[in-house]
C-alpha cells in the first residue's frame, strides 16, 4: 500500500472518531436524561425512600449526570454497556448471544437483494425506457413503498395460512425443537456441520419468509441505485466508442459499463448492511426472531433503557463503520478518488 | 424543455420561464405533461387528502366505537373492511385514521423543511466555522439509524401525536439542511448572488431573499419523498406500540391489532390499514420522481 493511501486511511479514521463519540454521547442523553427514572423498574411504588436510594447508589444513578456520563464512556471503552435490567446479564452477552440469528437473516436477504438488484438494474438502466426498465422502475417504487412489517403478515397469510407451504412465525425453529451445537451460531451452518439434514431442512424452511421480507425490502433501493448509476453510464464516451465497434451487448453492460457503475451500487450496499439493524427490529418482531433487533424491541417496550442504549450504540457504530469501509473499498477500486 | 439556466438568473419561481406565453393552466398542464409519474402521484396523494377531509362524510359507523357489528366478520355490504375482534368497524377506523396520518406527515415535513432549510442557508452562505460544527452535529444525527433514533427519543419523550411530529420533524431536519447547504455553496459566488451583494444587500437578505429561491428544487423533490419516509415510519412506530397512545385508530397501530388474526385467518384486520399505507406511501414516491423528472432535465430524455 502506498503511503498516501495510508494517510488518506488515517484522515478518514480521525473523522469517523468524533462522529462516533457524538453518536454514543447523544445516545446517553436521549436514554439517561429523557427516560424515565430506571430504579422505578426494580421495586414497587409505595416502597419506602432509604430503599430506593440504595438501590440507585447500587446501579450508579445517585451520581450526577456528568458523573454517569463518565462511568458509562470509561465502562464503553472497555467494551462493557451495563447490565440488563430485565435479564440481569451484560448487555454485550445478551447481544452477542442473539447476533448470529439477526446475521443469518441480514445474510439471506442481502444476498438475495443483490443478486437480484443489482443485474436487474444494471439490464434496465442499460436498455431505458424499454418494457423492462419500465417495469422495473414501478415495482422498485412500491418495493420501497412496502411497510416491511405489514408484507411480513403478508407473506405468512400466503404461505403459511393459505397455502400451509412454510412455517409461521415462530423463530428460528419449530417450536419444542432443539437448537443444533453452537460453532457459528447460523444454524443453517451447524445443522450441516452435525450433519443433522431434518434440522438443516427446519432451519432453510423457517429462513425463507424473514429472509423474503427483509430481502423485498433491501432490493428496491439497490435496484434503483444500479439502475440510475446505469443510466449515467451508458452516456459516456467510453461505452459509446465500443458500442460504435459493435462489441456485443452483454459485455459492454457487464464489463465496461457495471465497473464504473459500481461505486454507487456499492455505497448503496454499505447503507443497507448499516441498516440491517433497523430493518431487523420490525422483520424480527413480525416473525419472533431471536436476534439482536427483537432484542432492542423488548429492551423498549420493557423500559430495560440500559439494554436499548446498548443496542443503538452497537447498531449506529455498524452503521457508521460500514460507511467507513464503504470509503475504504471507494479508494482501494476507483484510483479516481484517491 | 425547461430552460433551467433561465430559471436559476431569475429570482421567480420555475413556473415563470415555462413555456412564455402560456395561460397558466396551459403552464401546469405543460409540467404535468412532462413527468407520468408527477400526475399519478398528484392523484393518489389528492385522493388521500380528500378522503381525510370527507373522512366524516365517508365513514359508515362511529370509528371508535365498538359492537357496530359481530366481532370478527369479513367483508361484507355492511362491512366493506369487516370488522376486528372487538367489533369495530375497519373500513371507518382506515378512513378515520387517513386524516391521522396526513396530518402527522404534513405537520413533521413541514417543520423539518423550514428548520432544515433555514440552518442550511445560514451554514452555506457563512461557511467557515458555524458551517463545520453545524454539519458535524448533522451527521451525528444522522448516523443513527433513523427507525432506532425514532423509537428511542418516542419511548423518552411519551408517546402522543405532537411528540411523533417533533420527533419525526427532528430526525428529517438534516437532510434538507444538507441539500439547501450545498446548493447555497455552489451557487453564493454566482453572478446573480454578487449582483445583490453589489447593489447593498444585507447578508441575511442575500442568503434568504436571492440564493435560497433558487435553490429549493431538489428541496420540494427531496420532501415528497420525507413524506413517505414519515408515514412509513409513523406506521412503524404505531406498529411496535409506542407511537401515538394506545387505543387511538391509526394504521401502524390496526396492523399490529390484527397480528394474531392473520395466524388464524381473519386477514382483513391488518391487510386494509397496511394496503392505504402501501398506497400513500406509493404516491408520495411518485410524486417525488415525477418531481424530480421536471426539475432536473438531465434525467429525461
Amino acid at each position: 500500500m502506498d503511503s498516501g493511501l495510508s494517510r488518506q486511511l488515517v484522515t478518514r479514521l480521525l473523522l469517523v472518531a468524533p462522529v462516533i463519540f457524538g453518536v454514543v454521547t447523544l445516545t446517553f442523553l436521549v436514554a439517561r436524561v429523557f427516560a424515565p427514572d430506571p430504579v422505578a423498574l426494580y421495586i414497587p411504588a409505595q416502597a419506602d425512600e432509604e430503599l430506593r436510594q440504595k438501590i440507585r447508589a447500587e446501579l450508579g444513578f445517585d451520581k450526577s449526570i456528568p458523573e454517569q456520563y463518565g462511568v458509562f464512556l470509561a465502562d464503553l471503552a472497555q467494551g462493557d454497556l451495563g447490565e440488563s435490567t430485565i435479564t440481569g446479564r451484560p448487555v454485550t452477552s445478551d447481544l452477542w448471544d442473539r447476533l448470529p440469528a439477526t446475521v443469518e437473516l441480514a445474510l439471506v436477504s442481502l444476498t438475495f437483494a443483490v443478486v437480484i438488484g443489482v443485474p436487474l438494474g444494471v439490464l434496465a438502466g442499460a436498455r431505458r425506457d424499454s418494457p423492462l426498465d419500465f417495469s422495473v422502475r414501478g415495482i422498485t417504487l412500491i418495493g420501497m413503498a412496502l411497510p416491511s412489517f405489514w408484507l411480513g403478515l403478508v407473506l405468512i397469510l400466503i404461505f403459511f395460512v393459505i397455502l400451509g407451504w412454510l412455517p409461521g412465525p415462530v423463530g428460528r425453529l419449530p417450536l419444542g425443537a432443539t437448537a443444533p451445537e453452537k460453532v457459528t451460531g447460523l444454524y443453517t451452518l451447524d445443522s450441516l456441520i452435525r450433519g443433522d439434514l431434518a434440522l438443516w431442512w427446519e432451519s432453510v424452511r423457517h429462513l425463507v419468509l424473514p429472509g423474503l421480507t427483509l430481502g423485498v425490502v433491501i432490493v428496491a433501493p439497490i435496484t434503483r441505485v444500479a439502475r440510475a448509476s446505469m443510466v449515467e453510464v451508458m452516456r459516456s464516451e467510453y461505452i459509446r466508442t465500443p458500442k460504435a465497434l459493435g462489441i456485443r451487448k452483454q459485455v459492454i453492460y457487464f464489463r465496461y459499463a457495471l465497473k464504473n457503475a459500481l461505486l454507487p451500487i456499492v455505497t448503496m450496499i454499505g447503507t443497507i448492511v448499516g441498516f440491517v439493524f433497523t430493518g431487523a427490529v420490525l422483520v424480527e418482531a413480525v416473525f419472533n426472531w431471536p436476534g439482536m433487533g427483537k432484542y432492542g424491541l423488548d429492551a423498549i417496550l420493557k423500559s430495560d433503557f440500559t439494554a436499548l442504549q446498548g443496542f443503538v450504540v452497537v447498531a449506529s457504530v455498524t452503521y457508521i463503520v460500514a460507511f467507513f469501509l464503504v470509503d475504504v473499498i471507494y479508494m482501494l477500486i476507483d484510483p479516481r478518488t484517491r | 424543455m425547461i430552460d433551467m439556466t433561465a430559471d436559476r438568473a431569475t429570482e421567480g419561481g420555475s413556473l415563470e420561464v415555462i413555456g412564455p406565453g402560456r395561460s397558466r393552466w396551459g403552464k401546469i398542464r405543460y409540467v404535468f405533461g412532462q413527468s407520468k409519474s408527477l400526475t399519478a402521484g398528484t392523484i393518489l396523494v389528492g385522493i388521500f387528502i380528500l378522503i381525510a377531509f370527507l373522512a366524516r362524510f365517508i365513514t359508515t359507523h362511529d370509528p371508535s366505537a365498538v359492537l357496530v357489528g359481530p366481532p370478527l366478520s369479513g367483508v361484507s355490504a355492511d362491512h366493506w373492511f369487516g370488522t376486528d375482534k372487538v367489533g369495530s368497524d375497519v373500513f371507518s377506523k382506515t378512513i378515520a385514521a387517513t386524516a391521522l396520518d396526513l396530518r402527522i406527515t404534513a405537520s413533521a415535513v413541514v417543520s423539518a423543511l423550514v428548520v432544515g432549510v433555514a440552518l442550511g442557508t445560514i451554514a452555506g452562505y457563512y461557511a467557515g466555522m458555524v458551517d463545520l460544527i453545524l454539519l458535524r452535529l448533522l451527521e451525528i444525527l444522522q448516523s443513527i439509524p433513523t427507525l432506532l433514533l425514532a423509537m428511542m427519543v418516542v419511548v423518552a419523550i411519551g408517546p402522543g401525536e405532537f411528540n411523533v411530529v417533533v420527533v419525526m420533524a427532528f430526525i428529517g431536519m438534516p437532510y434538507y439542511a444538507r441539500l439547501v447547504r450545498a446548493e447555497i455553496l455552489t451557487k453564493r459566488t454566482w453572478e446573480f448572488a454578487e449582483a445583490a451583494r453589489m447593489v447593498g444587500g444585507s447578508p441575511i437578505r442575500v442568503a434568504f431573499r436571492h440564493l435560497l429561491p433558487n435553490s429549493l428544487s431538489p428541496v420540494l423533490a427531496y420532501a415528497s419523498v420525507n413524506a413517505a419516509w414519515v408515514v412509513l415510519v409513523t406506521a412503524a412506530l404505531g406498529f411496535l406500540g409506542i407511537g401515538i397512545e394506545p387505543g387511538t385508530a391509526e394504521w401502524g397501530s390496526m396492523i399490529a391489532r390484527g397480528q394474531t388474526e392473520i395466524i388464524t385467518g381473519e386477514w382483513w384486520v391488518s391487510v386494509f390499514p397496511g394496503l392505504f399505507v402501501l398506497i400513500l406511501t406509493t404516491g408520495f414516491y411518485l410524486l417525488g420522481d415525477g418531481a424530480r423528472d421536471v426539475m432536473d432535465p438531465r434525467s429525461r430524455k
